[in-house]
């Protein structure tokens, strides 16, 4: 279970997220919206301390870490226990499919190369990508990078893996099969965080939807409790900004 | 002035010019040696954004960049032993190679501060990120991530830089140094055929500087060949979507422009 209790992130005198409390639990999908700059990325940042909190506390199972005063095994700790998939894919340019997924393997995990190799393998054949193993991003689509990127994630075997918007750099052609490789491994009950604006996506795959807004959380509830009776004025606002064909009662 | 010329005594001057390659090629070495390492220590506090030693780099920096190499071998040659002096250090029985040395490898250190900035800033942001996502460490992410594609991103750069140096040593005569140039002079002197040692001259350099850059280009096309795309016209759509790549090469090129003369 992953907890995230009373977090908040400034920059500068701008507060971008406001006392944070969030509950995932083994094997969920949670899919974060928002507006944009609504401290969607932020908040996922802060999670593998990319960012770091201002305040606030992050347990993973019996891990537990106080933001404020983190020490740099803990930060090594966290981000082991955790795995981002990110919108620009963030692929190492200079090492090929296969090495991509391999380097955390042998790097931080220090596993046998064969072991690491075969490992590799597995999950990007998984991914669709079983023919694409040496070749570079630079040889790659972006929804083949992006599925890289998912496997590089798997293969460290987080507890929670982030997405931050990983579909939307993508043509529109390509979304699809990344929106499926995601779908399936949520199928196998890997725990996820999500941000994403695709609202098909959301509503099948989603266990629990939060809607963000101005740094804080507004409503958060089951795909069926935000999307269909959202509560708050400005859930139904941006719902229905974002999707307009539904029509909401405001 | 002189003898009239005479075309075979370039080539009867080739190989006693080669005679003193030897102490030409080890400026350039240990100069280069100890540039990379000055061009380190300098660059750190700038990429990390240190407060007081960044403007201490910067310093330094425009120290190098803005005055005739040859001014700072005279500095340090005669400038340097009275500095010392006064703190009673005796270096009158220092090699002048010493000083030489010293003095490219400062300079070169400068313009190798610049070229490890530019290109490790060249390398995105993202795959650090990716690397720390990962669960590496600062050093692993260098290491690992960073520095083997800035390495390929710096060498154009550098190969300027080393061609550079390999020009300015032609100044360490006025010291009194016996490498190439100085040897010209003498064999100059001696025979009367100036053009003719001067040409012999210029093709070992030319022939030095040639093999340089192509050794290095070499070594940029393996270091880069993950960017190398199947077919022409990609890469160019490539190169101009990845602007800050080339770009920043682009505005380095020229970082030594016609060398310290
Ligand atoms: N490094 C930073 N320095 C200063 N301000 C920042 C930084 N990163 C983000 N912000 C600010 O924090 C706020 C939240 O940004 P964030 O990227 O988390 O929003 P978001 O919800 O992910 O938006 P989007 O949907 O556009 O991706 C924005 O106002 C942004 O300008
Ligand atoms: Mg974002």
């Amino acid at each position: 279970m992953i907890k995230i209790e009373h977090l908040s992130k400034s920059f500068g005198r701008h507060q971008v997220l406001n006392n944070i409390d969030l509950t995932v639990t083994k094997g969920e999908v949670v899919v974060i919206l928002g507006p944009s700059g609504s401290g969607k990325t932020t908040l996922l940042r802060c999670v593998n301390y990319l960012e770091k909190p201002g305040d606030g506390e992050i347990s993973i199972g019996d891990f537990r870490l106080n933001c404020k005063h983190a020490r740099k095994k803990e930060i090594h700790q966290l981000r082991q226990k955790t795995a981002m998939v990110f919108q620009q894919y963030n692929l190492f340019r200079h090492k090929t499919a296969l090495e991509n997924v391999m380097e955390g393997l042998l790097v931080v995990k220090k596993l046998p190369k064969e072991e690491a190799r075969n490992r590799s393998i597995a999950l990007l054949e998984k991914v669709g990508l079983g023919a694409k193993l040496d070749a570079y991003p630079s040889q790659l689509s972006g929804g083949q990078q992006q599925r890289v990127g998912i496997a590089r994630a798997l293969a460290l075997e987080p507890e929670v893996i982030l997405f931050d918007e990983p579909t939307s750099a993508l043509d529109p052609e390509l979304v699809g099969e990344v929106l499926a490789v995601i779908r399936k491994i949520a199928k196998e009950g890997i725990t996820m965080i999500v941000v994403t604006h695709e609202m098909g996506f959301a509503r099948d795959v989603a266990n629990h939807v939060v809607f963000m807004d101005g740094g804080v959380i507004v409503e958060e509830g089951t795909p069926a409790e935000v999307f269909n009776h959202p509560r708050e004025e400005r859930t139904k606002q941006f719902l229905k900004r974002i999707t307009p064909e539904l029509n909401y009662s405001i | 002035m002189g003898a009239p010329f005479d075309i075979s005594y370039v080539f009867s001057f080739l190989p006693k010019l080669l005679t003193t390659l030897g102490t030409t090629l080890l400026i350039v070495a240990c100069s280069l040696l100890s540039g990379v390492l000055v061009g380190f220590l300098i660059a750190l506090p700038r990429l990390y954004k240190v407060p007081v030693l960044k403007t201490c780099a910067e310093i330094y920096i425009s120290f190098f960049r803005g005055t005739p190499i040859l001014i700072q071998l005279f500095l340090f040659y005669y400038g340097l032993p009275e500095i010392l002096k006064l703190v009673s250090v005796d270096v009158t029985r220092t090699p002048v190679l010493f000083f030489v040395i010293l003095t490219y490898g400062l300079h070169t250190g400068a313009f190798m501060s610049e070229m490890i900035r530019a290109s490790v800033t060249a390398v995105d942001r993202g795959q650090v990120e990716a690397a720390y996502a990962t669960g590496m460490t600062s050093f692993q992410a260098f290491s690992r991530i960073v520095l083997p594609q800035a390495l390929g991103i710096a060498i154009p750069v550098f190969s300027n830089l080393v061609i550079a140096l390999l020009k300015d040593t032609s100044l360490a005569f006025t010291l009194g140094v016996m490498e190439m140039t100085g040897k010209a002079q003498t064999l100059g002197s001696i025979s009367q055929h100036f053009i003719e040692t001067y040409i012999a001259l210029a093709l070992i350099y030319l022939v030095i500087s040639f093999t340089i850059e192509k050794l290095l280009l070499v070594a940029e096309r393996r270091l880069l060949r993950h960017e190398e795309r199947s077919s022409p016209a990609k890469r160019m759509f490539r190169l101009q979507k990845n602007g800050s790549y080339r770009r920043i090469i682009a505005e380095l090129g020229p970082g030594k422009g016609g060398g310290g003369l």
